[in-house]
């Protein structure tokens, strides 16, 4: 079986809302792919159809080229996390990867197994699930997706409620579990999470993706070709660059961003004209910024008064 | 592209694949996620145990009021049974009798019998002796009846209705007896064979007359109260004739006292004599009495409170998946949702079944001692029908125990699945016994609770359906939600 999951045409719709509207995409062994969108833009509507738990109006989901219904041994061959509290509070995190062992025949060793992959052996996997931290959660969800030791992985925002010890944690098992050539997919609204560990982005908004690019071509395409020029003259510079044929902006009292010139033929012509300047630099975008980019438009509830609690 | 490292080969799981996961290994999931809840796992035993505390709680409270008494008449005291039987039992009347030493025939004509009660019996009887509950076959002429061939609790044959005076006859062969009637003593009808359990060697035989009491029962919310008044029945008889008569001499008449059993001797001047007529009076019935309690039914009503837990467990281990997501992580792990439903199914019906089991056969044994010493007469345990009920009571608990499951799964919320299931298991029989008798059957008849008649070991006047049709009907019920279950499980998203 091929560890991919491929996803085409899916198209899921909750009364009048459309949740997830003409999806396609793969992910691809060998790296982990990030599921990034914002807040109800049909991630988890898009795992819990892959999982065949959702039923999809149009479209298909397929694991190995085959659809999750017909996997005969499922959690050995896909292991999610979608809900770390999907958990009984008064079942013990042993217990409940036993039960999950059994249902699939999976020897009841591996329950131990991953309890140490995810660090949660000893006393703490005998005590009660209602008592762990959200981060103590996750760990058991992310252990559950390893008990089968499967080939395709899916992750629903399993950054979320870890210490900065777990997240460092996460994205080396993220990058440790694609580089024995697994299918990694992880989901999560904040594109921030995801740098460092993802190769590959899935970008989707209401329902759609927006781009399917590896990570470093979307990080360029977002930087694009702007410069950031600091000068004391900005209208002597803004007439210079115009008449050259830039696209001038000014974003501050003392700042310009230039783009459709390169910064080396700005220096030129600045220089030229004499206008003093006291720095140039290319922008990098990050990831986040590409993000705000590509979503600009799908974000599904955007606040109309307080842009700055969107942040855009 | 720009990622030019080499792909690396395609991941294996390295867990070893098994056999296909089976249905053993959902059974064995559903169990690990009963036992690993610790307030699940008290749910059972605290169902057993307000089982037995109820049981011990009515046996203690409840009194012998006419224990041992109360003679041959209906009425509902608990204790008047035959040692070592089940059903409560009539056997008053009155009764002559010569001794039939083995195979033989009673024959006699009634000539008038006072219209006492509609089931007043005149006629004829065999029995083996004078203690109560001993075997017998009855024929008699009722008023209101006809001819009737009775014996043991549950056998009675119409044989045709007509006036006195009527012949009527009854034979004996082995431990058949054979009655028939006659208008005339020469063209006979044979009404029917009745074989009677224990009717070896010795037997008596003679005429018999019977005249149950005038029962009247008011029901209410909440239980129901009877009260009786003794009838007492008149005959007149000629032409008795005990064939073959007990040796060269034809042997005393013997009258049977119908509160001790024993035998009185008959005046000769005053017993049946060829040709003349004999007029024999008689109090009470021979039978089964369908106005008693049910011991053994009210020995398990703790049953009632003791499947609440049971319904909140198999509820509970529906819905807590429901209201956490877990559902998602089972059915992710097996998309086969029928079979998650089915193994659910069976889990909590056999954990269900065997809490049933314990918490019967505990009320019993524990209650019927205490009701012994209190004086009132329980029925033996190693009684079928008692045993039924014990079993019954657990078949009971596992339906239930299903059922919740089904409604659970389509209700999918704690607190309204709880809510029904109560409502249809427990109103129906509180709303019954304040209905009209008519209303109150077919209400226990058609609603979920006729499960309960399970509980049944005898018949009485307001049973409305048997033990195992009872079970049928809340079987039927179950299967019914399952079915809609299964269907919503498929259909919806989880």
């Amino acid at each position: 079986m091929k560890a991919t999951i491929e996803v085409s045409g899916l198209r899921k719709r909750y009364g009048p809302t459309v949740a997830v509207d003409d999806l396609s995409f793969t992910v691809a062994p060998g790296r982990v792919t990030g599921f990034v969108g914002p807040n109800g833009a049909g991630k988890s509507t898009t795992m819990r159809m892959i999982l065949g738990l959702d039923r999809p109006d149009a479209g298909t989901a397929l694991i190995g080229g085959r659809p999750y219904r017909r996997l005969r041994s499922p959690l050995r061959e896909v292991g999610a996390m979608l809900d770390a509290g999907a958990v009984h509070p008064g079942r013990r995190a042993r217990a409940h990867l036993r039960w999950m062992a059994h249902s699939n025949a999976l020897p009841v060793r591996r329950v131990d197994e991953v309890l140490d992959i995810v660090g949660l052996s000893g006393a703490v996997a005998g005590r009660p699930a209602g008592g762990y931290s959200l981060g103590m959660r996750q760990r058991l969800g992310i252990a559950a997706a390893l008990l089968g030791d499967p080939p395709v992985l899916m992750f629903d925002e399993p950054v979320n409620g870890l210490d900065p010890e777990g997240i460092t944690w996460i994205r080396g098992l993220l990058r440790s579990l694609a580089a024995e050539g697994r299918a990694v997919l992880v989901s999560s609204h904040l594109m921030s999470e995801l740098e460092g560990s993802a190769d590959h982005l899935v970008v989707v908004g209401r329902g759609r993706v927006i781009a399917d690019r590896g990570v470093r071509e979307l990080l360029s395409a977002a930087s694009g070709d702007r410069v950031l020029v600091r000068t004391g003259h900005r209208q002597e510079a803004m007439t210079v660059l115009a008449r050259a044929g830039a696209v001038v902006a000014t974003t501050g009292c003392d700042a310009l961003t230039v783009s459709g010139v390169p910064a080396e033929r700005i220096v030129a012509l600045l220089t030229g004209d004499g206008v003093p300047f006291s720095g140039i630099t290319e922008h990098r975008a990050t990831l986040e910024e590409a993000f705000m980019e590509l979503t600009r438009d799908a974000v599904d509830y955007r606040s109309s008064r307080t842009e700055a609690g969107e942040g855009a | 592209m720009t990622t030019a490292t080499t792909a690396p080969p395609p991941y294996r799981s390295t867990v070893p694949e098994s056999r296909r996961a089976g249905f053993g290994g959902l059974l064995r999931a559903e169990w690990t996620k009963l036992w690993s809840v610790r307030r699940w796992t008290l749910a059972l035993p605290t169902a057993i145990l307000l089982t037995i505390v109820v049981a011990l709680l009515s046996a203690a409270g409840g009194s012998a009021v006419k224990a041992g008494g109360g003679g041959g008449g209906g009425g509902g005291g608990g204790g008047k049974r035959p040692p070592g039987t089940v059903h409560p039992f009539n056997d008053g009347g009155g009764f002559v009798h010569q001794p039939l030493a083995g195979d033989g025939t009673v024959t006699a004509r009634v000539t008038a019998q006072r219209a006492s009660h509609p089931e007043a019996k005149a006629g004829l009887m065999i029995r083996r002796d004078g203690r109560r509950g001993a075997p017998y076959a009855v024929i008699a002429v009722t008023p209101g009846r006809g001819v009737r061939l009775r014996s043991g609790v549950g056998t009675d044959l119409g044989g045709g209705s007509g006036p006195v005076p009527r012949w009527l006859r009854l034979t004996r062969s082995g431990t058949s007896v054979t009655g028939y009637a006659s208008s005339d003593g020469a063209a006979w009808r044979r009404v029917g064979t009745v074989e009677v359990a224990g009717l070896s060697g010795a037997a008596q035989a003679g005429p018999y007359v019977g005249s149950p009491s005038a029962i009247k029962v008011e029901r209410r919310f909440g239980g129901e109260s009877t009260s009786e008044v003794p009838t007492e029945g008149s005959a007149t008889f000629d032409r008795v004739d005990v064939a073959p008569a007990g040796g060269a001499r034809p042997a005393p008449w013997v009258r049977r006292d119908r509160e001790t059993g024993a035998d009185a001797p008959l005046d000769p001047a005053d017993s049946p004599r060829a040709g003349a007529p004999f007029t024999l009076a008689g109090s009470g019935d021979v039978g089964p009495d369908e106005f008693a309690r049910d011991i053994t039914e009210t020995a398990l009503a703790g049953v009632l409170i003791g499947l609440m837990a049971v319904v909140a467990l198999a509820v509970l281990s529906v819905t807590s998946e429901y209201r956490r997501g877990m559902i998602r992580t089972t059915f992710a792990a097996t998309p086969a949702r029928g079979r998650v439903l089915a193994a659910k199914a069976l889990v909590l019906g056999a954990a269900a079944f065997a809490a049933g089991l314990a918490a019967a056969a505990g009320a019993l044994l524990i209650s019927f001692p205490v009701m012994r010493g209190k004086g009132l007469a329980p029925p033996p345990v190693t009684e079928w029908p008692v045993l039924r009920a014990v079993l019954g009571t657990a078949l009971l608990l596992a339906l239930i125990a299903v059922l919740s499951v089904g409604v659970a799964v389509i209700l999918r919320h704690a607190a309204a699945s709880i809510t029904v299931l109560l409502l249809v298991l427990l109103v129906p029989q509180i709303v019954a016994t304040g209905l009209p008798l008519s209303a109150a059957t077919w209400l226990e008849r058609l609603s979920p609770a006729a499960g309960f008649a399970m509980q049944q070991t005898v018949p009485r006047y307001d049973t409305a359906l048997g033990p195992w049709a009872g079970l049928g009907v809340l079987a039927a019920y179950t299967a019914a939600v399952l079915a809609a279950a299964l269907w919503l499980l498929r259909r919806r998203d989880a």
